[in-house]
């Protein structure tokens, strides 16, 4: 027979509860078993060791200490399991792992701003205010809106002009194209001299 | 007695703690050697039973097996917080433990008993892993049977005995050292 089988064994005969057969079957174990042996022999002696030894003593203010826990416990059930669905509402943000995330958030931006060159002004109590914050709100809607309206705007003036100068341009093309069709300016070369010396008798005539 | 607890009787809960303080308490003081610690615990250790008696089942086993399973499930999970704790404590305690040391030496022609074994029986404790002190404490010190400790630690009653005899075996050597026993 292993030890290993006869490790329960040991153990009640130690207790001195084993029938006759199984203890003979022990004992002939231990005559052959050296270190059996010596763990029987072992465990007498914490046995005995052990049996010497004084109770502990409770202290005496234990029981009241306890008591006085459990009545106080106990009379505040309402509250534990208030106390109880408020950690368990905030129990994924109070998470370790959740403290380190913002921690490392905060401090990317704060790296972010120092690359950036954002300006970062100290906040203060004041700024806080309602009417202040509103206030601040509502102008830079105003603000932007007005500069989304003259964006716009100015978009649509240069678009007006692109059209116009667009329209003269074909207007002015048309007449180039139509001039040689007639063959009119090729034929006539003294109505093109004429203009020049009407103009200049008109001045004429304005400086007499 | 738990049936009275669960109808909510005071008298009942106070009998119930003044019937088995002593026990939960001896075990955390022979588990933890620290009697302000084993106090805390003890506290604790009722303050659950108070909270979750609901989830005791009569036919599933005998309150003490319960409250000891429970009074054991706390003490793991302080053995395991406290375990940085302890690294530092015990280099600490190395000097009063040398001192101590000395002077049991100078007196092994006489036997050891009562308080003084106690405190030499809580040093040899501490140094055995927790499964084997948790074993020898409920077999030899709080005279638990085998079926009650396999049902507190959740193994089988082979698993109590063999852990019972290496329990016992480690604690006569580490009393030999210590020059406490022949």
């Amino acid at each position: 027979m292993k030890c290993t089988d006869l490790e329960a064994l040991i153990c009640d005969y130690i207790d001195g509860v084993l029938s006759g057969p199984e203890r003979s079957t022990v004992e002939l174990h231990l005559a052959e078993c050296e270190s059996c042996r010596e763990m029987v022999a072992d465990s007498r002696v914490a046995l005995e060791f052990m049996s010497r030894t004084a109770d502990v003593d409770v202290p005496p203010a234990l029981v009241n200490k306890i008591l006085f826990e459990v009545r106080t416990g106990g009379s505040a059930p309402v509250r534990t399991s208030k106390r109880r669905w408020i950690s368990r509402f905030f129990e994924p943000v109070l998470q370790p792992k959740f403290a380190m995330g913002m921690a490392m958030t905060m401090l990317s931006f704060a790296m972010l701003g120092q690359f950036t060159k954002i300006p970062v002004r100290q906040l203060k109590p004041s700024d806080l205010a309602p009417a202040k914050v509103w206030s601040t709100i509502e102008d830079k809607t105003w603000r932007s809106w007005e500069r989304a309206k003259k964006y716009y705007e100015s978009l649509r003036l240069v678009y007006e002009i692109r059209e116009t100068l667009s329209d003269w341009n074909e207007a002015a093309d048309g007449k180039a194209v139509q001039k040689p069709a007639t063959g009119k300016d090729t034929a006539s070369p003294e109505k093109q001299v004429d203009k020049p010396i009407q103009k200049r008798s008109q001045s004429d005539n304005k400086s007499s | 007695m738990v049936e009275r607890c669960l109808r909510g009787e005071e008298a009942a809960w106070e009998d119930l703690v003044k019937t088995h303080t002593r026990r939960v308490y001896s075990i955390c003081l022979r588990f933890t050697s620290k009697e302000q610690e084993a106090q805390d615990l003890t506290q604790e250790v009722f303050l659950r039973v108070f909270r979750t008696v609901k989830s005791f089942r009569a036919g599933e086993g005998s309150f003490t097996v319960w409250l000891t399973r429970l009074t054991r499930n706390l003490l793991i999970d302080n053995y395991r917080r406290t375990k940085s704790e302890r690294v530092t404590d015990s280099i600490e305690d190395q000097l009063p433990m040398l001192e101590e040391k000395t002077a049991i030496e100078s007196r092994t022609d006489a036997m050891l008993a009562g308080r003084e074994a106690s405190e030499v029986l809580q040093g040899a404790l501490a140094k055995l892993s927790p499964e084997l002190r948790e074993t020898v404490i409920l077999r030899d010190l709080e005279g638990m049977e085998y079926r009650e400790i396999a049902g507190a630690l959740g193994v089988p009653e082979g698993t109590v005995k063999s852990r019972l005899n290496r329990g016992r075996a480690e604690l006569a050597r580490i009393l030999r050292r210590q020059k406490v026993v022949v």
